[in-house]
């Protein structure tokens, strides 16, 4: 691997940033078009109610409405990722089935007339019984939801290899228990928005998302427009954590509006509306049993799963896999029985989540370390014994390219001095250490692979065309690193075009953690094609070899001889004079086994390489109140290369609030149907001085198919920074935790458990 | 409709707007002056993402109504820029790596900005009291804290 790179592994300041500090970057809800026409949704106020009759006639009657549509002005396709899934049509004309769900909607002049002309329509409803718990809503005779699920059970995940219960028989300490806990709001900064305009058949749309082409294909579907009319365009995006990565309900009614009114629409979600009408996050009820030998080898594991799916299918079957495969790439099973249950509930529409699953992946750890001092063992041993390497393959027959976790279980260790200290923890002081490994890319088709266009112009600067997507992680700035590198042209003279459907090729998008290892991987390659077309016109005209042609500043040299050199500009020009422009296309398209399926073959190749990470956490708990406070956090990640450490740095320290300090401060409130927390005052999204001291540690292995060795950057820290909290908590109390997030209330039933009290 | 006339400074610039008596300085900022630097995030005055500082002191442009502004002086991140140069703060934000999908920047760089006003010196205790009426979802703050502290060193 080359190792003498001029940008890439540098701390960069970001492409996007300048955009961003001087106000200028412009978000969805920032545009304005002329005759643009504000847009309100109407909700519905029922859990579950037969729809008996929609008329919007009354909202058209309101002066300076000049649209409204239900339903009944939609094709009634129902979406869903796949075809045995597709059970969401957006606006519904047969039935709602959780409170705040799309029923109506206008497009007015103004804020004021759209909310008065809300109140015109009417909607006949016949409420019918409802059900909210996933337990309750599995039992024969319990409200069904879509008539398609038998028992309400969307999806079951069942995957079974080796021979669990006879390893279990054979173990010489087997262990079960249920963790449990709340959905998380995604919360991120940007409440859901989107602007759509329609003018000579083509519909052009601008939301935040994670995956522009995706959204096109699903939009193109309900609206029954062929694809290449529905074209998505790029804009800023406020945030994502994994809940732009759907086709969302206002995107239909913005989509409606705009094409029946003809001018252009735009609706804000409100922050209400963000958290009980855009996407949520799921309630997960994880039992966990587990067999160990007594040298705390893991001979078995036996999971029952059951994840609140809340109305619709969404990412179903992936979200019910996915704690169970980032776990599993993690740690060596040799027999291991996973039952995966998401099952319908009157309440919101749920996706995946950056830091999906926290009932199971901390469970499974902190139940690792009560395990391990049953066996007198050390806790960190016990995670290096388990732990895959390189080389191995995971349960369900994945490769493992590169491994870097012994090196960060060692180096968080070390760090935190944590082996004497999880030996002797002082009085209500824990320490804790959660492992995992991710999937850079997992099967999504033809849509897995990402392709680049690049251009080099006659002012010698480039221009590259993507389908890549920035959701704020700045994958942006890192495709134009990677591109610097490659063409030896300074980033500020490099252009992105990205995320527009019109003009962008197929990519995975920001989701499922592809756009290092995938997207930049296509962009290194067509930049490495286009530099091949530039090496050979400067070594002719400078008179010496192409293998010892640099490209560096913008200009091509003699590496032998470094004053025979000219501006690429001038190889620019010289390529358009025979016809024969420097213009490169490359792609990449991971190794990923495409016959597998989430729920009818649930094995093979899973994504091109995994990344991994320790998290160590260092909690402290006030006997009188149970809150608990984290002075330090400590994280290793292992991202192949960091193609720029500080923005990797700014991933892990991010994960460390929105999954290891979230542990003890968010998590959705219910009512039945009703979310009680959607605002930022009573949903606790972690503050500057709720943070602990932070040290991060990024772990080098060098990926031998990733751009420059690089894999994903950051998402492992959160999925093991609740993890590493649990365990802490295990670590000063001796007890288990049963349900997250760790709110005083609940830390003190521990400690009441702990002294026997009941 | 009623409504009502105010005169107000902005980004060192007089403006008179008629606008309705219930508007909020931050509908009237981006609505009227198209300065949608300030965001929306919440409405409540929970997250701070549209703060504006109104004769020197931060607020949260969500909860102030524009009438009550009638002879201020605003400063939005828009006229943060003097002569052309960014504002150490937006300079040590963009190095220090503080920026991510940028919905919080322009609101935490004003609470910082009128922190340093009125504390050159202030320690890394008083920037995280300061900036904890913000909320950020993407960094963990860390790179934050630095970029403040960065700035006060310049600006000293």
């Amino acid at each position: 691997m080359k190792d003498d790179l001029n940008i890439v592994g540098k701390r960069v300041v970001r492409s996007d940033s300048l955009a961003k500090v001087t106000g200028e970057a412009r978000y969805t809800a920032d545009l304005q078009f002329p005759n643009m026409l504000v847009a309100k949704v109407l909700r519905s106020p029922y859990p579950h109610a037969r729809i008996v009759g929609i008329d919007v006639s009354g909202a058209l009657k309101v002066p300076g409405v000049k649209a409204a549509i239900s339903g009944f002005d939609s094709y009634g396709v129902k979406w869903g990722v796949f075809r045995y899934t597709q059970d969401h049509a957006m606006l519904h004309t047969d039935k709602v089935r959780y409170i705040g769900e799309d029923i109506a909607a206008v497009a007015a002049v103004d804020e004021e007339t759209a909310i008065e002309a809300l109140s015109q329509i009417k909607v006949d409803y016949e409420p019918l019984p409802a059900v909210y718990d996933p337990i309750e809503s599995m039992k024969d005779g319990a409200p069904q939801i879509h008539d398609q699920y038998k028992n309400n059970i969307n999806v079951h995940i069942h995957i079974d290899v080796g021979e669990v219960d006879k390893a279990m028989e054979k173990a010489f300490l087997v262990r079960e228990d249920t963790f449990t806990a709340a959905g998380e709001a995604y919360a991120m900064m940007e409440p859901y928005a989107v602007v759509a305009s329609y003018k000579n058949g083509y519909l052009d749309l601008y939301m935040p998302n994670a995956g522009p082409h995706v959204r096109a294909k699903a939009l193109s579907n309900m609206l029954k427009l062929p694809l290449n009319r529905v074209r998505i365009r790029h804009i800023n995006s406020g945030g994502a954590f994994g809940g732009r990565s759907e086709v969302a309900p206002g995107d239909l009614v913005a989509s409606l509006l705009a094409i029946k009114s003809g001018r252009p629409v735009k609706l804000v979600l409100s922050r209400e509306e963000n958290a009980t009408s855009s996407r949520q996050v799921h309630d997960i009820i994880a039992t966990i049993k587990t067999g160990m030998k007594k040298d705390g080898t893991i001979l078995a594991k036996d999971y029952k799963v059951i994840y609140d799916g809340g109305a619709y299918s969404s990412t179903g079957p992936i979200a019910t896999s996915i704690p169970f495969y980032v776990y599993e790439e993690c740690y060596r099973f040799p027999n291991v029985r996973y039952n995966g249950y998401r099952v319908f509930t009157n309440k919101g529409i749920r996706g995946m989540y950056g830091c999906h699953g926290r009932a199971f992946l901390a469970g499974n750890e902190a139940q690792m370390d009560v395990m391990a001092k049953e066996l007198g063992l050390d806790p960190m041993d016990v995670r290096l014994k388990n732990g895959l390497r390189a080389g191995e393959v995971t349960a369900t027959k994945s490769k493992i390219t590169s491994c870097g976790l012994k090196e960060t279980i060692l180096a968080a260790a070390e760090k935190t001095n944590f082996k004497k200290r999880w030996a002797k923890p002082s009085k209500l002081k824990g320490v804790g250490m959660g492992c995992v490994a991710i999937m850079c890319g997992f099967p999504m088709g033809f849509r897995s692979g990402s392709s680049c266009y690049v251009k080099i112009n006659d002012d010698g600067q480039v221009t590259l065309v993507t389908g890549l997507v920035d959701n704020g992680q700045g994958n942006e700035s890192m495709v134009i690193q990677v591109a610097s590198e490659v063409l030896g042209v300074p980033m500020r003279d490099i252009n992105l075009v990205c995320a527009d459907t019109e003009v962008t090729n197929l990519d995975p998008g920001a989701y499922s953690q592809a756009a290092a290892f995938v997207g930049a991987n296509a962009v290194r390659v067509a930049c490495e094609n286009a530099r091949k077309q530039v090496v050979s016109i400067a070594a002719e005209k400078l008179g010496v070899k192409e293998a010892d042609i640099g490209l560096k500043d913008g200009a091509a040299y003699s590496m032998k001889d470094p004053d025979k050199k000219m501006p690429i500009s001038w190889v620019v020009r010289e390529a358009f004079f025979r016809g024969e422009p420097i213009v490169a296309t490359g792609s990449f398209f991971p190794n990923i086994d495409f016959e597998r399926e989430w729920v009818t073959r649930p094995w093979g190749q899973m994504a091109g390489t995994f990344s991994f990470g320790t998290s160590v956490a260092e909690i402290d708990i006030d006997a009188e109140t149970g809150r608990i406070t984290i002075p330090r956090f400590t994280s290793a990640h292992d991202c192949g290369r960091a193609i720029n450490p500080m923005a990797v740095e700014g991933q892990m320290e991010g994960s460390i609030q929105q999954a290891g300090v979230a542990a003890i401060t968010e998590g959705n409130l219910w009512d039945k149907g009703h979310l009680l927390n959607p605002d930022l005052l009573e949903y606790k999204v972690p503050l500057a001085c709720d943070m602990p001291d932070m040290d991060t540690i990024i772990i080098s292995s060098r990926d031998p198919a990733g751009p420059f060795g690089a894999k994903e950057g950051g998402l492992t820290v959160r999925m093991n920074a609740y993890s590493a909290v649990a365990c802490a908590l295990t670590n000063a109390t001796g007890e288990l935790f049963t349900e997250l997030p760790l709110t005083p209330d609940k830390v003190m039933k521990i400690l009441e458990r702990k002294k026997g009290v009941k | 409709m009623k409504t009502t006339k105010v005169s107000f400074q902005i980004n060192n610039e007089n403006v008179t707007l008629e606008v309705r008596p219930y508007e909020t300085l931050l509908e009237t900022l981006r609505e009227r002056l198209v300065l949608t630097g300030a965001k929306e995030a919440c409405g409540m005055g929970a997250c701070g993402a549209c703060t504006v500082i109104v004769n020197g002191i931060p607020l949260r442009s969500c909860l102030v109504l524009t009438p009550e502004v009638e002879g201020a002086d605003i400063t939005t991140i828009e006229g943060l820029r003097q002569n052309g140069n960014l504002h150490p703060l937006q300079e040590a934000f963009m190095e220090k790596g503080a920026v991510q999908c940028g919905f919080c920047t322009s609101g935490m760089i004003m609470t910082a900005k009128a922190l340093l006003d009125r504390n050159k010196k202030p320690t890394k205790k008083e920037i995280v009291r300061t900036i904890s009426s913000n909320i950020c979802r993407c960094t963990g703050y860390k790179k934050i804290v630095e970029a403040v502290e960065e700035a006060a060193r310049k600006t000293r």
